[in-house]
């Protein structure tokens, strides 16, 4: 799935001053398998590009195609068919449901499409450090092991694109290049891309594409 | 797991006092309509003139005595009250012009002859069916409708004779003729009994054998019309009541009261229905104000769970199901409840004399079943929009 950007421009940054080599207004394309590193400071519209992607936001004119279909078109039926087979997303509020355990919160992803089975799950959990929390209420962990269980839930379904929202901010670098590998290895497998957003660092990655905003 | 999500912020006591609310709401609204249905019934096949007749006639004075006014009616009497609006029709009852007598003609049940009056109404105002209440000049048997009242008389007469009593059905069977005379000329029918009635004292007889009788062994040419008979509009029994009393006319006693209790416990179980009605009403508004507030509380669980790709329908779904168990079993447990008391009402009645339906109405399953189904409607309308908003 190619994604193409047409004059896309956020409602809320409409007033702002984008720089001239910001990606808000203009027209671009993402490639299939294509790894994209989304780099821009604080308040540039991050997190409003990867909601926007994941058709969370809808508040923005131009358009944003998957495949020459616009997004504002799409079904909610076919939100949910995309959402669970081309598109995956680790949100930057991680999203993770506190009162479930960690195996809860990733088989609760995993069940919709019955990607993988309990002990390959495990081994990425164990591969990310938190095998010992397996079956601890995330409530209960620091914000570091869950971003590893969020983007571990991220993983556990067949997409054609990720999106990773600041996704290690609460990672030290050793951990967030083990994530990285991770992430890498399983699009790697299912030939898919992701766009990584970032404050600025490129975690020692190299990336296909630089988007900025 | 969905289930543990998505009901997760549950304020159970909030919800127990709606179901119960709902619980009694429905136990009252199909109670109500079963008792409207047994009440409106009451009485309905049992007795062969239709359900809210009354055969009135005008009070005997003083002054009718002494001749000063009139016990028949005019036709523009007739006419004055067939215009009131809480009366269907009203006809007259025609009375024999001619000597009858009645005697058993059975070797099994000892002889019995007594003279008697006959009288005839239309045809539409029996519940009967319309070909055993035909008679035809040579048919051999005259239909009769017997009133109860001679039915006393003759198991007075048996038992005074040694004889055991008989029942409706069993005198039913037994042989009874008619001797229709006038000065040596006498003519005798088979006459069979094809029903009973409260409403009149005499023999009813189908209009053609009145009309036979009197042109044969009639003894006047000008017939007075002293009872009228009375359709009134289903439970307007007061207006009636009220109309009778202020034109001097009178009803047999009883079926006046079995008219006006009919009216009145009708009305009353009316106002229980609009009652449970409202009750059931608020009860569904509660559950569902209550679903609403779940949705809201549970805003992150769907709008996650929408996110990771879970359909809007599965979650809907998982939400309402819980509900039509809770409500469907809700409806089961009013239906128990309301088996206990409809047997305990129907055992009282049986006890005071009151021989009601014991079966399950219609109506009041109906009932049930359009509660239920319309709450179903409700809450799948309410969740599926709920959810979507969330998308």
């Amino acid at each position: 799935m190619n994604i193409v950007f047409q004059h896309v421009m956020p409602n809320p940054l409409r007033s702002l001053i984008h720089n001239a080599d910001s990606i808000w207004g203009k027209e671009f394309s993402l490639l299939k398998g294509q790894k994209v590193l989304l780099n821009a400071t604080s308040g540039k519209g991050k997190s409003t590009f990867s909601g926007t992607l994941f058709g969370i936001r809808k508040d923005f004119e131009g358009s944003l195609l998957f495949d020459e279909k616009d997004i504002k078109k799409i079904s909610n039926l076919d939100w949910s068919n995309i959402r669970k087979e081309k598109l995956s997303i680790v949100f930057q509020d991680l999203q993770l449901f506190q009162n479930l355990t960690v195996a809860e919160n990733l088989l609760l992803k995993n069940n919709l499409t019955e990607t993988f089975d309990v002990l390959e799950i495990k081994a990425m959990v164990d591969r990310l450090g938190i095998i010992d929390k397996w079956d601890v209420k995330c409530s209960y962990l620091s914000m570091g092991q869950q971003q590893r269980v969020a983007i571990i839930r991220a993983l556990l379904q067949p997409f054609e694109w990720l999106i990773l929202d600041e996704p290690f901010s609460h990672l030290d670098v050793e951990n967030s290049n083990i994530c990285l590998g991770l992430i890498n290895e399983r699009c790697s497998q299912l030939n898919a891309g992701f766009i990584l957003t970032s404050l600025g660092s490129d975690h020692d990655f190299s990336f296909d594409i630089e988007l900025k905003l | 797991m969905l289930r543990k999500i998505l009901f997760q912020n549950q304020n159970k006591k909030q919800l127990v006092i709606a179901l119960i609310g709902s619980m009694l709401g429905i136990l009252f609204l199909i109670s109500s309509i079963h008792y409207s249905v047994i009440i409106n019934e009451f009485g309905k096949g049992k007795d062969m003139l239709g359900p809210n007749t009354l055969i009135v006639q005008k009070k005997v004075t003083n002054s009718s005595t002494l001749n000063i006014s009139k016990i028949d009616f005019s036709r523009s009497e007739i006419d004055k009250i067939k215009r009131e609006d809480f009366i269907k029709d009203i006809q007259p009852v025609l009375s024999n012009n001619f000597d009858i007598s009645i005697e058993t003609s059975d070797p099994l049940v000892p002889y019995f002859r007594s003279d008697i009056f006959v009288q005839s109404i239309p045809e539409e105002f029996i519940d009967v069916k319309i070909n055993s209440w035909k008679w035809k000049r040579d048919d051999e048997i005259v239909p009769i409708i017997m009133p109860r009242e001679f039915l006393i008389m003759l198991n007075t007469f048996m038992s005074a004779r040694g004889i055991p009593q008989v029942s409706e059905d069993l005198v039913k069977d037994v042989s009874f003729q008619f001797k229709v005379w006038k000065g040596g000329e006498k003519e005798m029918f088979k006459v069979k009994i094809i029903g009973f009635t409260n409403e009149v004292s005499s023999i009813l007889v189908p209009s053609s054998f009145m009309e036979y009788g009197d042109l044969k062994f009639g003894k006047i040419n000008f017939k007075k019309i002293t009872q009228v008979l009375i359709l009134g509009e289903k439970g307007k029994f007061g207006l009636v009541e009220k109309m009778l009393k202020s034109r001097g006319l009178e009803p047999k006693n009883a079926q006046l009261i079995v008219g006006r209790l009919k009216s009145i416990v009708g009305t009353l179980f009316i106002f229980v229905f609009i009652v449970s009605l409202v009750t059931v009403f608020i009860s569904i508004l509660v559950l569902i104000q209550y679903i609403q507030l779940q949705l809201s509380k549970n805003t992150f669980e769907i709008t996650t769970l929408l996110r990771l790709g879970y359909p809007e329908r599965t979650l809907s779904k998982v939400i309402t199901s819980n509900f039509y168990i809770l409500f469907g079993s809700i409806s089961v447990l009013s239906f128990i409840l309301f088996s206990v008391v409809k047997m305990v009402v129907d055992k009282i009645c049986l006890k005071g004399g009151l021989y009601i339906s014991t079966d399950f109405t219609f109506q009041s399953l109906l009932g049930l079943f359009i509660t239920y189904f319309l709450f179903l409607f409700l809450v799948n309308k309410v969740v599926v929009k709920g959810i979507h908003k969330l998308f």
